[in-house]
């Protein structure tokens, strides 16, 4: 496991395992019923809890915790994440390289467990805890938008204090701020991100530019569209030249009649998740809404697949870092985000995940140590293709139900 | 103990029936109970759920709702038993009186496919049928066939995917009831004037009918249910009801639905399988001994 060939890491996306582990993710459910709402503390000799944060509580006066004596960082943090999501220690493979540097720093010992394999089951295992208010036994949780949308609008997050975290300030791209469910910016922190544009095979297609193509006859029966609502929508959204960031049920009609036009014509031969790059590698599809993660990775298997943000846009989905309403150790998960946030631990981060860092400067960092992935646009987008990328907008449970429904109709499910 | 039981003869029979039946309490009763409760639902995943009587409503949106996907499985798994039967009936009858020495052989090779996974087997049919793939590339080439012709991701690859994935439920109880017809009558019968087809028609046949009944069974009721071969194999106009269940349940968290379509999906098998067994006589099946 070292950082020098960051493809063969990527092999097995996030997603892969949301579509796959499905029984699995049952199996975890099941484990997870049994947990108690509090964790074990680990042994935690070394930790040092008064250690004075170099860079992140000295920068951090504010206004807002004036009421309170100023929280010092503990010296334990439980962090539940995706499996692929933390850099392995290339000297100790059982160690975590940025959860080690931080205990160096802080001295917090933190539990990481990739134990989430999908939004909606993972949230239904601390959902009677929050529903209770009750601590989660998890101080930091990742969720992908929508699902981080759902726990803000039912107050089951922690605020954060942006005056805690001077990297996340200074260092989170720009498209990022102001998303309609967080626009305050202090409930959530982006951890990764995918892009969802067009992959195709070149050899076939020549270079494609337009969302226009996945409706195109030519290609009848060699189209695929994908499983997740949000892309697909949001990518039809952006062809009809709509909005995806303001998602309304009259925008859905819309999509949904639009795509219907492709179903209907037998242009789309299939809806998928990430098996859309095994059929873009066999050639039985020739063009497909896709992944920039997954695209990584089929781009070396098969040297002619491009993946493109077509000139109408495409999609910018995230996974986000949440602190679970009555979480423990709030404070230090804040001085654990924004550590993440230094370019220096972002790019050794992005080095490894290969899916795209939202941290300003990590390019530049991975310039002088491995220029190949700071120069791929999958991982680092240069800006003009971050402009025409857009977040799918937040919607309340009765719209998403609408939305859901509507999609599944077009996917022969309803 | 064994005083016992001689002495409480009327006991035996449940006591052996007693592992079965606890099995059946505790993996289908109890769940089937826990399954209907969900079905009667209403409410979210993010609200929480609530139980009411009036829920029964679930059932008939369901079923209008879903329908199409309703009749398709009964289509794909009726076409597909009938399949498996016209390709089972000859292959059983071969090996039963044509088989000799291989016969053992021959039933191996019907069932060594199951040693590798229903999936696997299923992803490979991708493969070998794939639009430029090992079989149509070569065919396209060569301009036998037109380039767009395709089998993948048309309902002609979900029937013949299930075909394939349960032909053996289909061949085996045939070949079990053809086995054990005595040649004697089959030899009488054309003793007495009777063509070999007669003889087919008027004895061999009936007396297979119990093995037929019991594989279009064994085929039918799992073929509805089947979601991988449409999954895998298929188009957004070949979902199966299969796919709607996983859908509802893994993908929209809507158990309730999900819930009352299973219901419906057994309900559906279990009046279905009434009317058959009326048609070819229940003590058929029995009488078989399969």
């Amino acid at each position: 496991m070292n950082e020098s060939t960051p493809t063969e890491h990527g092999l097995v996306s996030r997603r892969r395992f949301v579509q796959g582990g499905a029984m699995a993710g049952f199996a975890v459910f099941l484990a997870a019923c049994g947990r108690s709402g509090t964790s074990a503390a680990p042994p935690a000799a070394s930790a040092a809890p008064s250690t004075a944060p170099s860079a992140g509580a000295s920068a951090a006066p504010s206004a807002s915790i004036e009421a309170t004596p100023k929280p010092s960082v503990s010296a334990e943090l439980n962090w539940a994440n995706w499996t692929y999501y933390m850099d392995p220690d290339p000297a100790d493979e059982t160690k975590w390289k940025t959860l080690e540097d931080f205990k160096a720093v802080y001295g917090t010992t933190t539990k990481y467990e990739e134990i989430i394999e999908d939004n909606d089951i993972f949230v239904g295992t601390i959902r009677p805890q929050l529903v209770a208010g009750q601590d989660t036994g998890w101080d930091m949780i990742v969720l992908t938008d929508w699902m981080a949308a759902r726990l803000i609008r039912l107050g089951w997050v922690e605020q954060m204090d942006l005056g805690n975290m001077p990297n996340v300030a200074a260092n989170l791209q720009d498209v990022y701020k102001g998303v309609t469910w967080d626009p305050t910016n202090d409930h959530h922190v982006p951890w990764q991100s995918g892009m969802t544009g067009l992959g195709y095979d070149q050899s076939v297609t020549g270079d494609l530019t337009s969302l226009d193509a996945l409706w195109d006859p030519k290609y009848k029966g060699k189209i695929i569209y994908l499983t997740e609502m949000r892309d697909t929508i949001g990518l039809t959204m952006l062809k009809l030249g709509l909005d995806p960031s303001k998602p309304t049920t009259a925008d859905c009609d819309a999509a949904i009649a639009e795509i219907k036009k492709a179903t209907d014509a037998g242009i789309v031969r299939a809806f998928k998740g990430n098996a859309y790059a095994e059929d873009l590698k066999s050639g039985d599809a020739v063009l497909s809404m896709a992944w920039s993660g997954d695209m990584v990775q089929a781009l070396s298997d098969k040297p002619t697949l491009r993946f493109t943000v077509a000139d109408q846009g495409g999609m910018l989905w995230t996974d986000n870092v949440l602190i679970p309403k009555a979480a423990q150790h709030a404070y230090t998960a804040q001085v654990m985000i924004d550590f993440c946030y230094k370019p220096e631990i972002a790019a050794q981060l992005a080095a490894y995940i290969n899916y795209i860092s939202p941290v300003k400067g990590a390019a530049e960092v991975l310039i002088a140590s491995d220029p190949d992935v700071a120069n791929n646009p999958l991982i680092f987008p240069p800006a003009d293709i971050l402009a025409r990328l857009h977040i799918f907008g937040g919607l309340d449970e009765a719209t998403e139900q609408y939305f859901n429904d509507q999609f599944a109709t077009v996917g022969g499910l309803g | 103990m064994g005083g016992f039981l001689r002495r409480h003869k009327a006991i035996v029979p449940y006591l052996l029936l007693a592992p079965g039946l606890l099995w059946l309490a505790v993996f289908y009763i109890v769940p089937g109970i826990q399954m209907f409760l969900t079905s009667l639902w209403s409410g979210t995943l993010e609200t929480g759920y609530e139980f009411s009587l009036s829920n029964v409503t679930n059932y008939t949106e369901a079923l209008t709702r879903f329908w199409p996907q309703f009749s398709r499985s009964v289509l794909y798994g009726a076409a597909a038993t009938v399949l498996t039967f016209l390709i089972s009936y000859p292959l059983a009858y071969t090996i039963a009186f044509r088989g000799g020495r291989f016969k053992n052989l021959l039933l191996f090779l019907v069932v060594a496919p199951f040693f590798t996974s229903f999936l696997l087997r299923t992803i490979s049919w991708k493969i070998i049928l794939g639009d430029t793939g090992i079989l149509f590339g070569p065919l396209k080439d060569l301009g036998v066939l037109p380039d767009e012709f395709r089998v993948l991701a048309t309902p002609v690859a979900v029937v013949a995917g299930i075909t394939y994935n349960f032909l053996p439920f289909m061949t085996l109880p045939i070949y079990v009831s053809l086995e054990k017809i005595d040649k004697c009558l089959v030899e009488a019968a054309e003793d007495l004037f009777a063509t070999s087809f007669g003889a087919f028609r008027r004895i061999t046949l009936p007396l297979s009918l119990p093995g037929v009944f019991a594989g279009s069974l064994l085929t039918f009721i799992p073929a509805m249910g089947d979601y991988v071969n449409a999954e895998l194999l298929g188009n957004p106009q070949t979902t199966m009801i299969g796919n709607v269940i996983q859908n509802q349940f893994l993908n929209q968290n809507n158990y309730p639905t999900a819930s009352a379509l299973s219901f419906i999906l057994m309900a559906g098998i279990l009046v279905a399988v009434a009317v058959y067994a009326r048609l070819l006589g229940t003590d058929e099946l029995t009488a078989g001994g399969v």
